[in-house]
């Protein structure tokens, strides 16, 4: 039974890809593969210009423990080692392969055997090497997270709720290699040393819940949990709430109260790098929004150029306004669609300006809204108040630290204040004035070192 | 390569509800509607002309305003509209225009926007602009019309309302029964007589979502318990309940004035703490104070307390439990004594 918590909207879910099985696209003729495509350390190129490259071939790496590496998504020529457009904005570092059509498979990884496959050890080393992140849009490397888990908690929780509109990645998943799911997660709660471990699904996707339940979850030491449909019911803190009623502190992670939290498409390409040998090189990436005639679910190559995914999706680019990459609450806009996808894109969303409610002059009519649905217990209202003067000491009091920017507070504002994107400066602005404060402690420190040793010469 | 097209960039969410400040107070005209409809039967087309004389100016001062000191005009966001509505509910219908006019100028530029504008007063525009009125004109503001209903049992042009009667004391002629003051057959201000169309517009808001039921739960629930336990001598204790919530303005002050955002704390329990603190203030002025009518009074007394009220019952964030508190204080208090004791000893 899952546990309540406060808070939280009813944006309109628009999931009507639900019913669209996965499609694969036709192949791109050049994919276009950033080097960052997780949180920690670059990974830097290990393939140069002229190199012929097998499908699924390491291309680039990083031994840094916070990293994760990146393979060829295609087989072909690298035609290019150079900064590209990432899609979330920042020129990187990226190797630009030429497709040719061959998808000619490396085989330097092969499936685990049946006895590694019970090995926590050597299916952790494995998520590493085939380069797992998180898929539902943080991106953070799944083998350090579970590295760093295994022993702190007792229990691990799969994220199948996928809170966010539109999307429906996760549930096609769920509906179309159910036991590989399943056989995914098995190996995610041995690689953590547990016997159990839930799987939270929102009740929205009753038919996925029916069929993994048909197919005697227990036995892959999984209970599914079927969960109240609301947003942001797929965040971790909320995810570690519902499933054990803990409460994360704040500025603490789920592992503090013994919970770790890993997405469905996680788990999902876990099975296939240790199964079947193949690493993080696709996903499913909804497609939808009022510039697309039809929503839909893509099995897409890392690399492909976005243009070419919206052109295989049949979209409308002379409507489109904003391009969103993840899903409407959380999601980042995308400026610039040369770009390559990447392994945390769960969705791209094109918006026409007719679903642009942004205001030129926002306004609070102090409706209360944001304080109701905030589900950390905050009070936007009046932390958008002191972001905006710039008082540091009430922001720490007003806890804007606290705040995961999932949106809800701006969602459901009638006056459009920015609010979500003014904590974001807010935490920037309480950043840099503890690093500052920090440095000066420290400084303080070296100086009283040195004149204490002058005094001791003297 | 061809020329690429780069879109626009917004924070997220990327997307809002469609509710915004417009939507929400045209929700509040339409909750308005049966009160002022019952209204128009009443007392007659002369609420029809009052209403139009509010409006137009309240939207003019409003326009106006902002257009003098170079603002942004925000006639479109529809709250000048309400405040009009909501300035002719609380006046009698013996009202003359010109009063209107005076009452939307203070309740509109010197209440509302000298303070910044929608969102930004401390008091309520409507309420603010009836107590100036009130002061400024006792005489047309205490005249009562005797409503349609009525018309063939009193044979006057004006009478009392029922809460003189309360708070006089006295036994109530017999046309002024509990049913026709519930349904609005009775002398009072504009919007107020009728506490039935009052209910339904108000859970027209609460279904909407315009207001959450703590303010009118708390505040006419407060007044309720009061009655009930002090009563009045000459009266059943349900009677001068039930009496004391449908004669005054009670019904129209809790669900309409009281919820008004800026007016009103923003943390939850703050807004029970307010409606509680209505309620009692109203039952104090209407047992003990030198009028009969106490809601809107206690309305404006509350309004001054809403900055409070918010700083006193902050929510306590998510990850922290009471044990987390507490042991929180009791750090604190040690840190203290200790620092007390260090203090004393050095």
């Amino acid at each position: 039974m899952p546990f309540k918590y406060y808070g939280g909207v009813h944006p309109d879910y628009a999931k009507t890809a639900s019913k669209t099985p996965v499609r694969t696209i036709s192949p791109p003729p050049v994919v276009v593969l950033p080097m960052i495509q997780q949180i920690g350390a670059p990974n830097r190129p290990v393939v140069k210009v002229g190199d012929t490259v097998k499908m699924g071939q390491l291309i680039g790496s990083n031994d840094a423990p916070v990293s994760a590496p990146v393979h060829a998504s295609v087989s072909g020529k690298v035609i290019a080692v150079e900064p590209r457009r990432h899609m979330l904005g920042d020129m990187v570092m990226s190797v630009v392969i030429e497709n040719d059509f061959q998808d000619t498979p490396c085989e330097d990884m092969q499936p685990l055997t049946a006895e590694q496959l019970k090995d926590p050890e050597a299916i952790i080393a494995r998520i590493r090497a085939a380069g797992v992140v998180g898929m539902g849009g943080a991106m953070f490397p799944t083998a350090f997270k579970i590295q760093g888990a295994r022993g702190k908690v007792d229990t691990v929780i799969i994220n199948g709720a996928e809170c966010e509109p539109y999307l429906c990645g996760d549930h096609r998943t769920m509906l179309e290699h159910p036991e590989e799911l399943l056989k995914g997660i098995e190996l995610i709660r041995i690689a953590h040393g547990l016997d159990k471990c839930y799987y939270g699904i929102e009740k929205n996707k009753q038919d996925a819940i029916d069929l993994l339940n048909s197919l005697d979850p227990a036995k892959y030491g999984v209970e599914i949990v079927p969960e109240v449909v609301k947003y942001p019911q797929g965040a971790e803190k909320m995810q570690v709430k519902a499933n054990t009623d803990r409460e994360v502190k704040p500025g603490g992670l789920p592992s503090g109260v013994g919970c770790n939290v890993v997405s469905t498409y996680t788990a999902y390409t876990i099975y296939r790098a240790c199964y079947e040998g193949i690493p993080s090189i696709e996903r499913v990436v909804t497609v939808a929004g009022d510039c697309v005639p039809e929503a839909q679910n893509l099995l897409c190559r890392f690399g492909t150029p976005l243009e070419f995914i919206f052109k295989e999706a049949g979209a409308d680019m002379s409507k489109v306004e904003r391009i969103c990459m993840g899903g409407p609450m959380m999601g980042i806009c995308v400026a610039d669609p040369t770009a390559g996808s990447v392994k945390g894109a769960s969705g791209l969303l094109l918006f026409s300006k007719e679903m642009n409610r942004e205001s030129e002059t926002p306004t609070c009519i102090r409706c209360g809204n944001c304080i109701a649905h905030c589900p950390m217990k905050l009070e936007p209202m009046y932390m958008y108040m002191y972001v905006q003067k710039g008082d540091i000491k009430k922001m720490e009091e007003y806890h804007v630290m606290d705040c995961f920017e999932c949106g809800s507070c701006s969602w459901g504002c009638p006056g459009r204040l920015p609010l979500t994107h003014t904590f974001k400066l807010g935490k920037a602005m309480i950043n840099a004035k503890r690093a500052e404060e920090k440095a000066r402690a420290e400084a303080a420190k070296i100086n009283a070192e040195a004149a204490a040793g002058k005094e001791a010469k003297a | 390569m061809d020329e690429v097209k780069v879109f626009k960039v917004t924070s997220n969410p990327i997307l809002r509800t469609e509710r915004g400040t417009r939507q929400i107070m045209l929700d509040v005209i339409i909750g308005l509607v049966p009160a002022l409809a019952v209204a128009v039967y009443m007392f007659g087309a002369k609420v029809v002309l009052l209403l139009a004389v509010s409006v137009v100016s309240c939207v003019f001062f409003e326009w106006a305003y902002r257009k003098l000191m170079k603002k942004n005009t925000t006639v479109g966001d529809l709250s000048a509209v309400v405040t009009a509505i909501l300035l002719v509910c609380v006046l009698p219908s013996e009202a003359k225009w010109w009063m209107v006019v005076i009452g939307s100028f203070f309740s509109v530029v010197v209440v509302k926007q000298l303070y910044g504008g929608i969102g930004k007063n401390f008091l309520n525009p409507a309420l603010a602009g009836r107590a100036f009125l009130t002061a400024a004109y006792a005489g047309y503001m205490t005249v009562w019309a005797v409503p349609a209903a009525l018309a063939g049992s009193v044979d006057a042009a004006t009478m009392a309302t029922p809460l003189s009667y309360l708070y006089n004391g006295q036994a109530m002629p017999e046309y002024l029964n509990l049913t026709s003051i519930f349904l609005g057959a009775r002398p009072g201000s504009i919007g107020e007589i009728s506490t039935l169309a009052l209910l339904v517009g108000g859970l027209w808001l609460i279904a909407r979502k315009v207001i959450s039921w703590r303010i009118p739960v708390s505040f006419i629930g407060s007044v309720a318990v009061l009655c009930l336990i002090f009563g009045h001598e000459g009266y059943g204790r349900l009677d001068w309940t039930l009496l004391n919530l449908c004669s005054g303005g009670l019904v129209l002050g809790a669900f309409f004035m009281a919820t008004d955002y800026s007016t009103s704390p923003v943390t939850l329990r703050g807004q029970l703490v307010f409606g509680l603190g209505c309620g009692v203030l109203t039952v104090l002025i209407r047992y003990f104070g030198s009028y009969p009518e106490g809601v809107s009074y206690a309305i404006l007394i509350m309004n001054c307390c809403t900055w409070g009220v918010d700083k006193l019952t902050r929510p306590r964030q998510f990850g922290i439990s009471a044990e987390d508190v507490k042991a929180a204080k009791a750090a604190k208090k040690a840190a203290k004594a200790k620092a007390k004791e260090g203090a004393a000893n050095g």
